[in-house]
């Protein structure tokens, strides 16, 4: 896990600078000024870049402990809002659920964490632990399989159609008016959305931070071999790891679905590259870097899309993909390899 | 030498697939070429083609077209026992890509027993479908498509003499919708969003020309078919304009869409839907309007229709019981003229040829050279009620 040096700080006062520039642009000199617009695009972003940073974490999470790139997570995101949907729909349906909302809201998130997290050991077990001593190339390739399969036994079991979770009806149109009827709107779905994304980084972080496994965890992640030897099942390790970063890509799905409504096969596509890019962005590897990462692609989709156009905000989120690549490769709150000469 | 190893049994793989979709892609553009001019026995069993979104997120409205389709077709194998009407479905999904409608144009075409094909439905694929068709010698006709350049003869290729359709094209639609908008609606400012699709930008451009011809103010936008986020987009409407015109193709968006706009408390600003919308149950923000095709409420066929389906009349798979009807007449003519074999040449000619004295559109159906209907034709106004149903206003 990435430790803060100098050239993070220099890192992070740089965004500084940018984000200072672009919000003086944005408020006063582009066509649509004023802080209200802004500070709508920003909510907006925020809620948006608290589901690309679940997402992001379980990138992070299994990079740091093997050094792989799991682009099957976007899709184990994908079924679990289809695990959620399908709870919501055994319950009752957002119209008439058969028991009270907010306990079926919580069946849903247990529900999707659940199944995702056995989904995510189970890849781990059958698609990546065999390959952990082949060539790089090998579990990368097994990744992009274990995605196609996925995406397509969906396909198959499911069909292509949308399902809509309806969440608005669930729960409800209303929301929370900053500065008044005229100000900045948040709607209580939005709310959930970010105090359950914080809720979940707080405790994935307190796991990590403060607990036997995730001490067990950082070993793993610092030298395998060695952990080994000081009596660490790194095969345990790594299977919990995959379990816990799935659980949070399902809890992301569910999000993802009550607050924009529509699911469908193909979601965790984009999705998981978005969540990819925030965790490039911030740092591959770096728990607050994937935070910081997916608040930042939420941030600037948003912004994008206000202030320029639906067609450029991907151009822009994975141009900065490509700016970060060149400039930072270790990401915002990464710090680079060292390297024995 | 692991390493090495791995890099190479990788490189076979990938190699083993291009030859092998390659060989198989080979493979058919002989059959389908040949297919396209094969004589066909005609026999007691004659074979068409359905190009429509069965799955995927525009499915509502393209199993509306099947039902019509099928509708058509039992009514025909009744009273034709000896030339009974064999229809292959191809799964085309539209609002997913592009490429399904090109797969299911070239399995039509490779399969020598199709004579003729309805569908597909959404103008984009009408497009990216047209080289196989042709390839495959294969006349289409839409009850769908209604891009106004798809007949131009240019615009995105040539496929006049093997397109057409029975649907008015959206010169019509974009003027009914503006109509609507400014004379009973009176609307002085309304929001344009298209959903980068030929088929919406070509709608959402006409309306705005006539609307600003008319000093109505507008603001445009645009969203793409795989956007779900639309707060942003949301964000930027101003909330004293009274209209949103969303020509889109996807229901399932443009609910998702309408409860967003609510909750962001923007739900007093009406929406405006365009033919593709016309899903019941599906797209049901109450109080939405939406222009859908024309037909005869008066006609047998539609009546009984509308009381098999508990009163939903489907409006939207109407257009494709005509194209079934144009499709299977063209093929029947081409069986007799050629003494019991006929070839997809003589079936486009027939279809060329279409003359129905009445139809369930409320008027009679040919075709000019273009492949558009000779005459023209208005389309409705409805608008949601609160049980989901689309009622006919206009």
């Amino acid at each position: 896990m990435a430790s803060t040096s100098r050239q993070v700080l220099g890192n992070l006062a740089g965004l500084g600078v940018l984000l200072a520039i672009w919000v003086v642009y944005a408020v006063y000199f582009s066509p649509t000024q004023g802080w209200t617009f802004f500070f709508q695009l920003t909510v907006n972003g925020i809620i948006l870049g608290s589901i690309y940073a679940l997402i992001a974490l379980g990138y992070s999470l299994v990079y740091g402990i093997l050094k792989l790139l799991n682009f099957a997570h976007g899709d184990v995101y994908m079924i679990g809002s289809f695990i959620g949907f399908g709870v919501l729909t055994l319950l009752g349906g957002p119209l008439s659920p058969a028991i009270p909302v907010a306990l079926l809201v919580l069946c849903m998130f247990v529900a999707a964490m659940l199944g995702s997290g056995v989904l995510g050991l189970a890849i781990e077990r059958f698609a990546y632990r065999p390959l952990r001593d082949a060539p790089r190339i090998a579990p990368l390739i097994s990744a992009l399989g274990v995605a196609f399969f996925l995406e397509n036994s969906v396909l198959l079991l499911f069909g292509a159609d949308y399902r809509n979770y309806d969440g608005y009806d669930l729960i409800s149109y209303n929301g929370i008016h900053l500065g008044g009827e005229a100000g900045v709107f948040v709607s209580y779905l939005g709310v959930l959305v970010i105090s359950g994304a914080l809720l979940l980084m707080v405790a994935l972080i307190a796991l990590v931070r403060w607990s036997r496994f995730g001490k067990a965890m950082r070993a793993v992640s610092f030298d395998r071999e060695a952990a080994a030897m000081m009596g660490i099942d790194p095969d345990r390790v790594i299977a919990i790891t995959f379990l816990v970063g799935s659980a949070l890509g399902g809890a992301a799905g569910v999000m993802f679905g009550l607050v924009y409504s529509q699911i469908y096969y193909l979601i965790g596509f984009l999705a998981g590259l978005k969540g990819f890019t925030a965790a490039v962005v911030g740092g591959i590897g770096s728990i607050p870097g994937a935070m910081l990462g997916g608040l930042l692609v939420g941030l600037v989709e948003s912004w994008a899309k206000g202030y320029l156009n639906g067609n450029v905000a991907d151009l822009v989120v994975f141009g900065i993909l490509i700016g970060v690549m060149l400039l930072r490769p270790s990401g915002l709150l990464g710090t680079p390899a060292l390297q024995k000469v | 030498m692991l390493r090495k190893i791995g890099l190479v049994a990788v490189l076979a793989a990938l190699i083993s697939f291009v030859v092998a979709t390659t060989a198989s892609g080979s493979a058919k553009a002989p059959r389908s070429a040949a297919a396209a001019t094969a004589s066909v026995k005609c026999g007691k069993v004659r074979t068409i083609g359905m190009a429509a979104p069965i799955t995927g997120p525009a499915s509502d409205i393209g199993n509306q077209q099947v039902r019509w389709a099928k509708y058509f077709v039992k009514r025909w194998n009744k009273k034709h026992s000896n030339a009974r009407i064999k229809m292959v479905m191809g799964d085309t999904q539209l609002g997913v890509d592009t490429a399904f409608a090109v797969k299911a144009a070239k399995s039509f075409a490779s399969n020598s027993k199709i004579l003729g094909v309805v569908g597909p439905a959404g103008s984009q694929e009408v497009v990216a479908s047209t080289t196989a068709y042709k390839q495959g010698g294969l006349g289409f006709v839409s009850g769908s498509a209604s891009r106004t350049t798809l007949t131009d003869g240019h615009t995105d290729g040539n496929r006049r003499g093997y397109f057409y359709r029975t649907v008015p094209n959206d010169a019509a639609q974009g003027p009914a919708v503006a109509n609507w908008m400014t004379k009973k609606l009176k609307w002085k400012r309304v929001y344009i969003i298209d959903d980068q699709e030929t088929y919406s930008q070509g709608l959402a451009d006409g309306v705005q020309k006539i609307l600003n011809g008319r000093g109505v103010t507008t603001k445009r936008d645009s969203i793409s078919q795989k956007d779900s986020d639309f707060s942003s987009a949301i964000a930027k409407i101003p909330s004293n304009y009274q209209g949103i015109y969303i020509p889109w193709q996807l229901a399932p968006q443009a609910q998702a869409f309408g409860q967003q706009l609510q909750a962001a408390g923007k739900g007093h600003i009406k929406l405006f839907g365009s033919d593709g919308l016309f899903a019941p149950g599906v797209w049901k923000i109450t109080g939405s309007y939406d222009s859908a095709f024309p037909y005869n409420p008066s006609s047998k066929v539609v009546q009984t229709y509308v009381k098999a389906h508990g009163g939903n009349g489907e409006f939207f798979g109407l257009p494709s019981y005509v194209a079934a009807q144009v499709v299977v007449g063209a093929v029947t003519r081409a069986c007799k003229a050629g003494h019991g074999k006929t070839t997809r040449a003589a079936v486009r000619k027939q279809i060329a040829k279409t003359n129905l004295k009445t139809s369930i559109l409320g008027f009679s159906v040919g075709f000019q050279k273009s492949g558009e209907m000779k005459l023209p034709a208005a389309y409705g106004i409805y608008q949601i009620q609160k049980n989901g149903s689309f009622k006919r206003i206009g």
